[in-house]
């Protein structure tokens, strides 16, 4: 097991270098010189002096070619160093702290939403397979998972926000949140927060709940199932007892594979409710052409995919005796 | 084939057709792309401000073609002045002319004025733009008609679909075909590859190769979408390459002495192939919401352009015109799910596990 971790963390390493290093150049081939961008955005209106222009490239390391460039930024996180953003003026590490929590406010709402109700939801249409009912909710939750986020963002902004304002249009807080009592500053960000939850949480509830249908469909048939009836388990003992906890294993590997989406977050739902989140700084940064920025993101977003497969694969191992890597 | 036994069995893909045939759902989904395709290929006869055919000064035009490349307009009508307006051009500058107009005379790249078509008031636009007998599904804020919009739109989607899965498809199969068959140092590197790409979250890594673009084309897209969204397919064709490799007809195939590229594509690829339709089904209609997501984001075509997702995006800074949210949401919702429905036939249809199951 031991010998596994380690030939595959050596490999993941290996990927990374290839991953930033790819990306490393996309971005530096990106039309539109960061300095000058910056320097436009500063005074308008002044003619640009070639030797600013010259200082600003050589502080943004913009007057190496991108491949020399990328090993002294590869040099820098090997020390622990990001970077600092461009437009910003903060160090990149203290700008993804900054915007983790409002992603994983969401991200994690949802996942822990989808799988309190997708497990409920998923032995239910199994207990009912093919009745009407049933038959009912497996259509509305597939037409649910066939409607993308965006659009279904922008009907609940236009009906809930717009048409009965009953909640915010955009943004986690209200304007006067600073002045709100340590309560009132919680409610107005759930308030914030309903909306973008449930556009993050149908699709993959849709998802997870057939997931866990076809699973127990498939679970069902098995003999150790009919073993269990004839011995006189009631039928919801069989259901939960005997086939759920056998559907485990797809599940928890997919727990490890949704990893990486807990911190990416979703770049077109937080950039439809203004959610300062880290989907909404990716897309921010690409715009703005923030070089560190966008590196310091691709790393944490590759980082993250990899130590996913890892640890779904490692989990697939523990919940499953007959897996091993040894 | 007439002359072949009658007991012989039906094959492989026969039986598949049969098994999906048997699946209500997954046919009329595939009967609504045809559809989609109609429209898609109709759309200059179904909306437009250029006659379908037209009879000018003894000649027959077909103005309509201007819609799928601008090039293909006559250079007869620049020379005679036209400027788009043709009912009235066409009267007063050849009185025996004739033309047979579109279904709904609405233009998708521009407003309407008032008195084009005779008698015809102009578009609205901005809030008074609501649905109405002239603009069946509204205008947008620059009283550019919905409905046009739409039906032009459908072509862009249409494309995106099969033009990026078709690219995606090729470097997959491709790639997936040479790591399962050659195996070795290819497989390692190949497998690293499709590490590398899958480990970026897909729109950040489209996001980044767009911006490259000085001025990104619906082109460009799909060729985007194309190069970042094989590695499922890959993945699966690899998988499929290295089960079958081994297998006896392909030892026969090796005996008889045929070289590896009639191998993998004569003998390897045929059987391989049913599995990797499925993911290539489903990620057309990922290519499709992607392509929606991205011009939803402002980051497609510039405008004019008639794409579902462009119109989407207009709704963001118009919050009260629901019309612009409700109509092309439902065409990306219906397109998807059609997509999302086929693939899921297919699947039963061609996996001999499920075909008894979910009738």
């Amino acid at each position: 097991m031991l010998n596994y971790l380690v030939r595959r963390l050596l490999i993941g390493l290996v990927t990374l270098v290839a991953i930033t290093f790819l990306v490393f150049g996309l971005i530096r081939s990106m039309p539109g010189n960061p300095a000058l961008m910056r320097m436009a955005e500063a005074s308008p209106d002044r003619e640009i002096d070639p030797a600013d222009l010259e200082r600003m490239n050589r502080d943004y390391g913009l007057d190496k070619p991108w491949y020399q460039a990328y090993f002294v930024w590869l040099g820098n996180v090997l020390q622990g160093d990001l970077g600092r953003s461009f437009f910003r003026k903060e160090p990149v590490a203290r700008l993804i702290r900054q915007r983790m929590g409002p992603t994983l406010l969401l991200s994690v709402t949802s996942l822990l939403l989808t799988y309190l109700l997708s497990i409920p939801l998923g032995l239910y249409s199994s207990a009912r397979a093919n009745r009407p009912e049933e038959r009912v909710l497996s259509t509305g939750l597939y037409m649910l998972y066939s409607l993308p986020a965006f659009v279904a963002a922008l009907l609940l902004l236009y009906l809930f926000a717009y048409k009965l304002d009953w909640l915010p249009l955009f943004g986690m807080t209200s304007d006067n949140h600073q002045t709100l009592s340590p309560s009132g500053k919680l409610v107005d960000i759930v308030w914030h927060a309903v909306l973008p939850v449930i556009c993050s949480t149908y699709g993959s509830l849709a998802y997870y709940t057939r997931f866990v249908r076809a699973n127990l469909q498939e679970v069902i048939r098995q003999d150790y199932i009919r073993t269990a009836r004839a011995k006189g388990a009631g039928p919801m003992r069989v259901l939960v007892r005997h086939a759920f906890r056998n559907t485990l294993i797809p599940l928890v590997t997919l727990v490890g594979l949704t990893l990486p989406y807990l911190l990416s977050g979703s770049i077109v739902l937080e950039q439809v409710f203004s959610w300062p989140g880290m989907g909404r700084m990716y897309f921010e940064s690409i715009n703005a052409r923030d070089y560190p920025v966008i590196m310091g993101l691709t790393l944490l977003f590759s980082t993250l995919a990899l130590v996913g497969q890892l640890v779904a694969d490692v989990l697939y191992a523990v919940v499953d005796p007959r897996v091993s890597y040894s | 084939m007439s002359s072949a036994p009658r007991s012989r069995s039906a094959g492989f893909w026969a039986q598949a057709w049969s098994q999906f045939r048997q699946r209500r759902l997954a046919m009329t989904a595939l009967g609504m792309v045809g559809l989609l395709a109609l429209v898609a290929l109709l759309a200059p006869a179904i909306a437009g401000t250029r006659p379908i055919v037209c009879r000018y000064k003894g000649q027959l035009y077909f103005p309509c073609l201007y819609y799928f490349n601008p090039a293909w307009e006559n250079p007869v009508f620049a020379r005679d002045r036209f400027r788009q307006r043709y009912p009235r051009n066409l009267r007063e500058k050849d009185a025996q002319s004739w033309a047979i107009w579109p279904l709904v005379f609405q233009d998708p790249f521009r407003r309407v004025a008032e008195n084009e078509w005779e008698d015809r008031p102009g578009n609205p636009a901005g809030m008074e733009g609501k649905p109405s007998s002239m603009n069946l599904l509204g205008t947008n804020s620059e009283g550019i008609d919905v409905f046009a919009q739409l039906v032009h739109g459908t072509t862009i989607a249409l494309l995106v679909g099969f033009v990026s899965m078709g690219i995606a498809s090729l470097i997959g199969i491709s790639l997936g075909a040479i790591a399962g068959y050659v195996g070795g140092w290819a497989d390692l590197c190949l497998s690293r590859l499709i590490e590398v790409v899958l480990c970026i979250p897909p729109l950040a890594l489209i996001l980044a190769v767009l911006s490259i673009l000085e001025k990104p084309t619906i082109w460009h897209m799909m060729a985007v979408i194309g190069c970042t969204g094989w590695t499922t397919i890959a993945r699966l064709t690899r998988a499929e390459f290295l089960k079958l490799r081994d297998a006896d007809f392909v030892l026969a195939a090796r005996a008889m002495g045929f070289g590896w590229p009639r191998i993998i594509f004569r003998h390897i690829l045929p059987n391989a192939l049913a599995p990797v339709l499925v993911p290539i089904t489903f990620g057309i209609a990922s290519a499709i919401l992607t392509e929606s997501s991205l011009s939803f984001l402002g980051f497609g075509a510039p405008p004019p352009n008639p794409s579902w997702g462009t119109l989407l995006n207009s709704a963001r800074s118009n919050m009260g015109m629901w019309w612009l949210i409700v109509f092309p949401g439902a065409a990306i919702f219906t397109a998807v799910l059609c997509y999302n429905l086929i693939g899921e036939g297919l699947q039963e249809a061609i996996d001999p596990r499920l075909r008894d199951a979910g009738k």
